[in-house]
């Protein structure tokens, strides 16, 4: 999608999920959620990718997957050209100090019984890579200044209750920065925070990135907030992928029939600002037993006769834009 | 007249000895047909000020002073057994949490006809009845009424809290972040439901929110609130866009929004107060970048500085901050 060298590219992935409807399931047809529904996208090395979609579109599905924390049902993703899903447990765990995954909620991440100095360090000694103690608290401090929290020392003997929320964000942040990843999966990093805060920890991821050449995926619900943290975006709708793009570009001038009604809806701080919303019929449905054809058509306004046969492909409908739509 | 009428309302919670100063020295009023939206970042005391209108503060909360006039009466000195008769019939709330708002054993309907009877005194058909003909206008089929909260999505149990809000024909409804865990585009149905109820029904509205860019499209008026003062209240394009007081200011310019040139967001250091131990003076003045040695001292005083647009600030009206366009 892009002439930089992609740093991890999804291919095809699924991951469905049996439902269990009763005692006599077994002897039906197996049915399943189709949390994730052959998604593919690359992201390139250094940049950052928003995720995109509503509750149950299988945003964070995907992630877990990505880093193999649940089993993929198809599909490849090859991250710095290795196959995530071909390694063995020893490999994936070497692996798994390049990726690093960031939580929404670092209240239920942090050992409220440790100090900050051992939850920040607590990577490097599971990995064993650091076993010099001197050395290792060197790491931890210089951690919790590139996250800002300095007096580095000082927030190093404390425990999680005497942090606010924002802190503890960062506290997380460094636990990550301290394995030297290449690439953060961060799923809803600010959702948690209140706006005076969360613009703080984005601004700082910003920073890092640059600092640390990071490269990121961000899971969000909000497409605001994904404005300002990604430069390309991911739009989901039930497991699948519906048009993907340079972020500034889709927010502005969005192609796909359900990325239109969903930037149309966001709300905006501006009490004299006033705009047509595209409202869609109906809700969300649940993913199992799509219909054949675009699984967006039974709410689309815009369908003809073939969307109801066959579900769309992506396709680059201009460069570097992908819309999964017939029109 | 106006609906609701709070003035100088305290309510602070006690823990031993000391006490949470969660709402101290607020005043505002709401008129029929009219929405506030009261917002803020979480501890601010926006639902302390909604739960002290209620009467549902926990054990330890207690209003210590203030007065609340809902329609001409004074309510903060009513018993318990009075509010009883003032709660759904003449002031209700639209709780955040609908999943959490319903008995997950009992019928939806079943739980609204509860609510129906115990205030009203009517009879099962009847309060069934009504049950039917406020899902017909909150966009249910009536025929939901049998189903069991699990069987609702989201948004429609969202909808079935406001039916039931609505079931005693009150005059104020509060709705405390009525959709702040629900997807925009459902999120949006369920705001112009509301407003469409609204105007129907002539309710005064209190909206409780976090999330100013809701506020800025759905309320009348505004008021901010910080570390439990209300520090600026007006129409929500003066507060938008022309604010008094430097923290409407920074929030505002913390908010990211979809349309207009892309800036870097602005946010505020440091974290608010605690309100055990609030900061003498201004409470925003170890966050604020325009404080002066007047701001540590002493308090500033809420006073209007233009015609219906209040703020909480000694220099509020002689900064000037960026616009914001």
């Amino acid at each position: 999608m892009t002439s930089v060298e992609p740093i991890l590219e999804v291919r095809n992935l699924k991951k469905w999920f049996p439902v269990r409807s009763g005692l006599l399931s077994f002897m039906e047809e197996k049915r399943y959620v189709k949390a994730v529904d052959d998604v593919s996208f690359d992201v390139p090395r250094g940049g950052s990718i928003a995720i995109a979609g509503e509750s149950g579109c299988g945003k964070t599905t995907l992630a877990r997957t990505i880093l193999r924390l649940i089993e993929p049902t198809s599909g490849s993703a090859y991250f710095e050209g290795v196959n995530i899903f071909d390694l063995t447990r020893e490999e994936l765990r070497l692996l798994r100090l390049k990726m690093q995954l960031i939580f929404q909620n670092p209240y239920e991440v942090l050992d409220p019984r440790l100090t900050i100095e051992t939850l920040v360090g607590e990577g490097l000694t599971i990995h064993k890579i650091e076993e010099n103690e001197a050395e290792l608290r060197r790491r931890v401090l210089a951690a919790l200044e590139d996250v800002r929290l300095m007096p580095a020392e000082d927030f190093a003997r404390r425990y999680t209750h005497e942090l606010s929320g924002g802190q503890l964000q960062r506290v997380a942040i460094a636990r990550s920065l301290i394995l030297e990843p290449n690439l953060i999966i961060a799923d809803e990093p600010v959702s948690m925070l209140d706006a005076s805060i969360r613009t703080e920890i984005m601004n700082l991821m910003e920073d890092l990135q640059e600092e640390h050449g990071l490269t990121y995926i961000f899971i969000t619900h909000d497409l605001a907030q994904a404005r300002y943290i990604g430069d390309y975006i991911v739009i989901m709708y039930l497991g699948r992928v519906l048009e993907t793009g340079p972020m500034e570009e889709v927010i502005m001038d969005p192609l796909h029939p359900y990325t239109k009604a969903l930037v149309s809806n966001i709300p905006i701080p501006d009490p004299t600002h006033k705009r047509d919303r595209i409202m869609l019929p109906g809700e969300t449905p649940t993913p199992i037993d799509l219909p054949p054809g675009c699984r967006f058509k039974p709410r689309c306004q815009e369908f003809g006769p073939q969307c109801k046969a066959e579900e769309p492909e992506l396709v680059e409908v201009k460069p570097g834009r992908f819309v999964a739509c017939y029109f | 007249m106006a609906v609701l009428e709070v003035e100088n309302l305290k309510t602070y919670y006690y823990l031993g000895k000391e006490s949470v100063k969660a709402v101290d020295g607020v005043s505002f009023k709401i008129e029929a047909k009219e929405t506030l939206g009261l917002a803020g970042e979480s501890g601010c005391g926006k639902t302390t000020t909604a739960y002290s209108i209620m009467r549902l503060l926990p054990e330890n909360g207690q209003i210590v002073q203030g007065t609340i006039r809902l329609g001409n009466e004074e309510i903060t000195a009513l018993s318990e057994e009075e509010m009883r008769h003032i709660r759904w019939r003449k002031a209700s709330i639209v709780f955040q949490y609908a999943m959490n708002a319903f008995n997950p054993v009992l019928r939806i309907g079943a739980q609204i006809v509860e609510v129906i009877r115990e205030k009203e005194g009517v009879s099962k058909e009847e309060a069934r009845a009504t049950v039917s003909d406020l899902f017909d206008e909150v966009g249910l089929e009536p025929k939901r009424q049998r189903d069991y909260p699990h069987e609702f999505s989201g948004g429609m149990l969202q909808r079935a809290i406001i039916a039931q809000s609505l079931a005693c024909d009150p005059m104020l409804v509060i709705a405390d972040e009525p959709v702040t865990a629900l997807d925009v585009i459902v999120q949006n149905k369920i705001l112009d439901l509301l407003r469409k109820l609204q105007e129907k029904y002539e309710l005064a509205v209190l909206f409780i929110t976090h999330d100013l860019s809701v506020v800025a499209e759905n309320c009348h008026n505004v008021g901010i609130m910080y570390a439990g003062n209300l520090v600026e209240v007006g129409s929500a394009e003066a507060v938008f866009k022309h604010n008094l007081h430097p923290y409407t200011s920074k929030l505002i310019g913390a908010f990211p929004s979809v349309v207009g040139e892309k800036t870097r967001l602005q946010f505020i250091p440091g974290a608010p107060p605690n309100l055990l131990n609030p900061p003498v003076g201004c409470r925003f003045h170890p966050r604020c970048p325009y404080a002066q040695d007047i701001c540590k001292e002493k308090e500033p005083v809420y006073r209007e500085i233009n015609q219906g647009h209040y703020a909480k600030c000694h220099f509020a009206g002689e900064l000037s901050f960026e616009v914001i366009e």
